[in-house]
């Protein structure tokens, strides 16, 4: 009988002599690695973008180093401290939901798009919206001119709404929503105005917002009042749903813009997390509990050079959240413990080759969904120079669907829990965003990070230090310091529709002509009224949108009360 | 350096706005590009997000600047550049240049550059281009300090 037999000291006593892993783990990289690499240079820096050098091999004494517990620091999906997900059956029961963000030009174009999306298989709508409606102007201001459709749809009244979702129900997909960040009550608004129009009860849909100002000021640029009001506003949206319709997601706290304008996504999520403890602090002084609000906000992870980051970063942030929710504001419910996660799925996207952001936005989609996401949107191939066209918003929801049902990838949960390398990653990811947060605090919280100019600081930091390593070549990217290809920018790039633009604009002088113009008087004398004595925005302003108010009239009542933003020339 | 460009240094540093206009948010490639050059010695002001184009030709006169560095990712290049230009020749200052930088279709280039824009930089050039190019066309033409 020829059985195998191991030979020499590879038998079961080697594993028990006692040999400790850690100075095994050195023995190897002396006598075995450190020769097979030799003297020549690395071939690139072994250094995450947030800054935390990668070494060779992760073994159980890295596990030792950073002390870990099962127990204390992972528990189980769907419990305290929810490091392995937010949910008990993640994508093994619950799948993480199939987004599109799409939106150009007027409502009546913006409507086919969306069609066309949901036949593809996308469950939830997020439209983008153009920059005027996204700056409170209406598309008749003169500073629209030129940007009426561009980089997303106009939006001016309810009647935009009626035809933007004609024949798509609120209920018919998981979530509707947009982003509105400095326009908040307004957009609340008109998706519970939408709900009444169609004859479906806010109870029945869920509408989602970004509806996060304060990262606009340092990272995302449509911020319209100054810093403190708009977070009040953006407040008030929460606590009108935790009255009327707590089952909506009225805020998503962003990582995205700050991290990809440079701050890196651990002082990405710390900054984020300050702003969170801003809007939460304003509406626990309304009244609020922690147990009624918290569940409504939504985090908006973000890290697109760093795969194991990406899915390190995911789990960090759902333990801190959990305990930051837990500690600091004695939060009882494992609903406000429960960090929800929104992202959106991108790479190093170059300009040359486009095509080749398709394997690009894959992988950080996939990392995304092996850290747990819950709702998940894939970046156009084409994004970073347009809206994304037809064919490239169907290849981003296919390579969703790919990802959420081929391959196995989802079929255990949180499958790279215990691995020596996710593990370290995860607790020197969570230090990071820890000291980021101490450093905030030190700073005095979420609006000084604006007002100092702490946050564009480390902005401009950091993204002067990508350039650099892409410019040294650090940080490998393929055709742009490999294998280098010209740049490519396409003819349909932001290419404005001027019919849409044309028929928004006549759609609006009829909406205003028509309208009941002394229901609209006493609505803007209401907004007027309650932003004035400081209590909830969104009330008034649904009345005012359910009148057919414009965006424009209701923001300007805003601009007088409040007065605008001072643009930062610091660079 | 040529000996022209040390000439030219010489005479006076080379100034640039670094300018925003309409209301495209996005402002990190034009910071990190005012950093580069000020990195590279030369005298860089930024006005700042969602300025219009009369502001910026304000900014520009009252800063005495040789060139503007327009940023704009949000598809409005083909009605602001332009605007911007013969705001300037208006106001009298011609002789100050502009170079565009972000995304901009290869298509609509030429037309850009027929309606006084200098140069056009898309995302992904390096920083080290904008100093080389910058610093060459300054030598000849720079503004005489008398």
């Amino acid at each position: 009988m020829n059985v195998f037999k191991p030979k020499g000291d590879f038998d079961a006593a080697s594993f028990d002599s006692g040999k400790d892993v850690a100075a095994e783990s050195a023995r190897w990289l002396k006598e075995a690695f450190a020769p097979a690499r030799g003297s020549a240079p690395d071939r690139k820096k072994f250094l995450t973008d947030t800054g935390v050098p990668i070494e060779p091999l992760y073994t159980p004494a890295h596990l030792d180093r950073i002390g870990f517990d099962y127990l204390r620091d992972l528990g189980f999906p769907g419990e305290y401290p929810f490091t392995r997900g937010d949910r008990p059956g993640m994508n093994r029961t619950d799948p993480f939901v199939v987004s599109a963000y799409a939106g150009y030009g007027d409502a009546e174009a913006s409507n086919a798009r969306f069609k066309r999306l949901l036949d593809v298989g996308a469950e939830q709508i997020l439209v983008a919206l153009d920059l005027p409606t996204q700056c409170g102007y209406d598309s008749d201001h003169e500073m629209a001119a030129a940007e009426v459709g561009n980089v997303g749809v106009a939006i001016d009244t309810l009647a935009d709404m009626e035809i933007m979702f004609d024949g798509i129900r609120a209920d018919s997909v998981k979530r509707i929503g947009t982003l509105g960040n400095s326009i908040g009550p307004i957009v609340l608004a008109q998706y519970a105005a939408l709900g009444e129009k169609q004859g479906v009860p806010w109870d029945r849909y869920t509408v989602n917002l970004q509806n996060d100002p304060l990262k606009e000021y340092i990272a995302r640029g449509t911020q319209i009042l100054p810093p403190a009001p708009a977070a009040k506003l953006a407040a008030d949206c929460v606590g009108w749903c935790a009255e009327h319709a707590p089952h909506w997601s009225p805020m998503t706290v962003c990582v995205n813009h700050i991290n990809a304008g440079g701050a890196g996504s651990s002082m990405g999520t710390a900054i984020a997390l300050a702003n969170v403890r801003h809007y939460l602090d304003l509406l626990l002084a309304r009244g609020h509990s922690i147990d009624q609000v918290a569940p409504l906000l939504h985090m908006f992870p973000d890290e697109r050079h760093d795969f194991f980051v990406s899915i390190a970063n995911l789990r960090a942030l759902r333990r801190i959240w959990a305990r930051l929710m837990k500690e600091s504001y004695g939060a009882k419910s494992p609903e406000a413990m429960a960090c929800k996660t929104t992202v959106y799925g991108h790479g190093q996207e170059a300009l040359a080759e486009p095509l080749n952001n398709i394997p690009r936005t894959a992988f950080g989609t996939l990392a995304y969904m092996l850290g747990g996401a819950s709702y998940i949107y894939l970046a156009g191939y084409d994004e970073a120079v347009s809206t994304p066209n037809e064919n490239s918003a169907r290849v981003a929801l296919r390579t969703l669907q790919i990802i959420a049902n081929e391959h196995g990838f989802a079929d255990a949960i949180d499958p790279l829990g215990g691995s020596y390398y996710v593990e370290t990653l995860t607790a020197q990811i969570e230090k990071q965003i820890l000291d980021g947060m101490a450093q905030i605090e030190r700073v005095g919280g979420a609006l000084p990070v604006i007002s100092t100019g702490f946050g564009r600081r480390v902005m401009t930091e950091g993204a002067v230090r990508r350039q650099r390593a892409i410019d040294s070549g650090d940080r490998p990217w393929v055709t742009v310091n490999m294998w280098k290809q010209k740049p490519n920018v396409p003819n349909t790039a932001f290419r404005g529709d001027a019919q849409a633009a044309e028929r928004q604009l006549a759609r609006l002088a009829q909406v205003k002509a028509n309208r009941d113009q002394a229901r609209v008087k006493a609505a803007l004398a209401e907004v007027e009224r309650a932003t004035a004595e400081d209590r909830n925005t969104v009330p008034s302003v649904l009345e005012a949108v359910r009148a057919y108010v414009t965006e424009g009239e209701i923001v300007d009542i805003w601009r007088r009360q409040f007065g605008t933003f001072v643009p930062s020339t610091d660079f | 350096m040529t000996p022209a460009t040390a000439g030219a240094a010489q005479r006076r540093k080379i100034r640039v706005l670094i300018a925003k206009v309409g209301l495209d948010g996005h402002d990190v490639g034009a910071r990190v590009v005012a950093r580069g050059l000020l990195d590279a010695g030369m005298e860089v002001i930024y006005t700042g997000l969602r300025r219009t184009t009369e502001d910026v030709v304000r900014a520009a006169i009252e800063e005495d600047v040789d060139w503007i560095g327009v940023s704009i990712l949000s598809g409005a290049h083909q009605v602001l550049l332009p605007k911007l230009r013969r705001l300037l020749d208006e106001a009298e200052a011609g002789d100050i240049r502009i170079i565009a930088g972000g995304i901009i279709p290869q298509e609509d280039i030429p037309a850009l550059c027929e309606n006084g824009v200098s140069q056009v930089f898309l995302s992904g050039t390096s920083i080290a281009e904008i100093v080389d190019y910058l610093m060459r066309e300054s030598a000849p033409q720079s503004k005489d300090m008398t």
